[in-house]
């Protein structure tokens, strides 16, 4: 696969609203980390929901790990959904599981069997340094400390991308660093096309990375 | 105590729904073995001019089960003391001949009348008798009951459907983030479904064994066991696999279609 993301005239809009994203162009490849930046209401969100189908364009192409997502059925966009990991700025946990059944569930979906999904999301919470806190429920934590489920969710399934919507936006700087960490490793480690919508790029993150800009519905690649 | 409240608010419907199924079914057994028993006390007199055979009759006037000649002798020996012997000779020709027909089942006005013009029509019959007025009232009885309980089950099924309705929805508005979330992440419709279908399946167990229970102790309850027998009425026996199968087989059938179609509404 030549692409994981490839755009081309893509136009977004909602409804029958004026576009939010007009005929823009992006080719990201594997393994690429990226940033997509810009000021509050150009679109930033709005082109990551198109990337996980939330959102289907209005025209132009968008293929996501090469399917087209523009007539895409609901059958082929569930499992397009199991490739990818997705991180909110709200978390979007599920309030009545534990931390360690929301870990677990992309991997539920997957058809994993509960052994190997326990053990999988045990390994994460480790990672994230939240293994104590299995069995508490999203509720019972920090802001911090449920953006760090969020991307031990995220990172279960070892997914081919990781759409990450503002991913510290709302965190201290401790649990930004172990956000930031965790989505260097993936890159590094596993070989995950990371994509970040956010307002600031950390000057201390130390990679090569790729970054879009945003402003008045237009993309642009920052060289 | 909100899980508590959730689930009464499943099983009060399928309760009342499946109580006034099986009152229903109930009635039909009551009006059947009643009927069954009135049957045996049943009979239609007719008069004939001649001797009829049985197979005759049965061949021209369908209905009939069995019928049997009512002897004249008893009228005859009433008389022997008040005329000659000759005479009654002479009366015993000349009488005609009395039969009781018993039918094959408990018939309609509608049906009597049927069996009443074939008797006449048949020419082998001069008069017919069915007590008709007797048997019209207590039929219309059996009608009625078994036309108000159903109506009464369909009145009560609109109203279960409607707070099945209701319920579902605010099952639905509850785990609608959930749901949402699962989504994202690309779980199959089953998967995001799975718990409200598990709760309408447990719902459905709970009701079907709470009226199966009431129609098993409702024959052991000396009071009404008292009314019934007052009324000569047997109430038929609750067939613990087969009806508790059946209740059980609706009561999944009706949730189950209503959860789904809840489902796929909110999901559109």
């Amino acid at each position: 696969m030549e692409h994981v993301i490839n755009a081309e005239n893509l136009t977004l809009s909602y409804g029958r609203d004026e576009p939010i994203i007009t005929n823009a162009q992006m080719k990201i490849t594997p393994n690429e980390f990226v940033f997509i930046t810009g000021k509050s209401g150009s679109g930033k969100s709005t082109l990551l929901k198109s990337m996980y189908g939330e959102l289907i364009p209005k025209k132009g192409d968008l293929n996501i790990c090469g399917v087209n997502i523009k007539n895409i059925t609901t059958s082929k966009l569930n499992l397009l959904r199991r490739y990818l990991g997705i991180v909110f700025q709200d978390y979007r946990l599920i309030n009545d599981w534990t931390v360690e059944k929301n870990v677990m569930l992309p991997l539920l979906i997957g058809g994993f069997s509960k052994g190997v999904c326990v053990k999988q999301a045990q390994k994460l919470l480790k990672h994230v340094k939240l293994l104590h806190k299995a069995d508490k429920y999203p509720l019972e934590l920090s802001g911090g400390e449920q953006q760090r489920v969020a991307m031990a969710r995220a990172l279960a399934h070892n997914p081919v991308m990781i759409l990450a919507d503002e991913p510290t936006g709302n965190l201290d700087e401790y649990s930004s660093e172990v956000i930031w960490d965790l989505l260097k490793n993936a890159r590094d480690h596993l070989g995950t096309t990371v994509i970040v919508v956010t307002h600031h790029i950390p000057s201390t993150l130390g990679i090569d990375y790729k970054h879009f800009f945003l402003e008045s519905g237009v993309v642009y690649e920052v060289s | 105590m909100k899980s508590l409240k959730n689930h009464l608010s499943v099983i009060i419907p399928l309760f009342v729904l499946l109580f006034s199924i099986q009152f229903t079914s109930l009635t039909s057994k009551i009006v059947k073995n009643y009927s069954t028993k009135l049957i045996q006390d049943y009979s239609i007199v007719i008069v004939a001019p001649k001797t009829i055979s049985q197979a005759v009759l049965k061949s021209k006037v369908s209905g009939i089960k069995s019928m049997e000649e009512i002897s004249s002798k008893k009228i005859l020996d009433r008389l022997k003391g008040n005329i000659s012997s000759k005479n009654i000779s002479l009366l015993k020709i000349a009488l005609p001949k009395f039969y009781s027909l018993k039918l094959a089942s408990f018939p309609s006005v509608k049906e009597i009348k049927r069996i009443e013009k074939k008797l006449i029509d048949s020419g082998l019959v001069t008069k017919v008798e069915t007590f008709s007025k007797t048997h019209n009232l207590i039929y219309r009885i059996f009608q009625a009951l078994k036309n108000i309980s159903f109506i009464f089950s369909i009145f009560i099924l609109v109203i279960s459907v409607l707070l099945m309705f209701k319920q579902m929805k605010v099952w639905l508005l509850e785990h609608n983030e959930r749901m949402a979330i699962m989504t994202l992440f690309g779980a199959p419709f089953w998967m995001k479904s799975a718990i409200l279908y598990r709760l309408v399946i447990v719902d459905s167990f709970i009701s079907t064994a709470i009226v199966s229970s009431l129609y098993i102790m409702l024959p052991r309850i000396d009071s009404i066991n008292a009314f019934t027998k007052s009324m000569n009425i047997d109430i038929p026996k609750f067939e613990l696999l087969k009806d508790t199968g059946i209740l059980l087989g609706i009561s999944l059938v009706f949730s189950l279609i209503i959860v789904s179609l809840v489902i796929r509404k909110m999901n559109k």
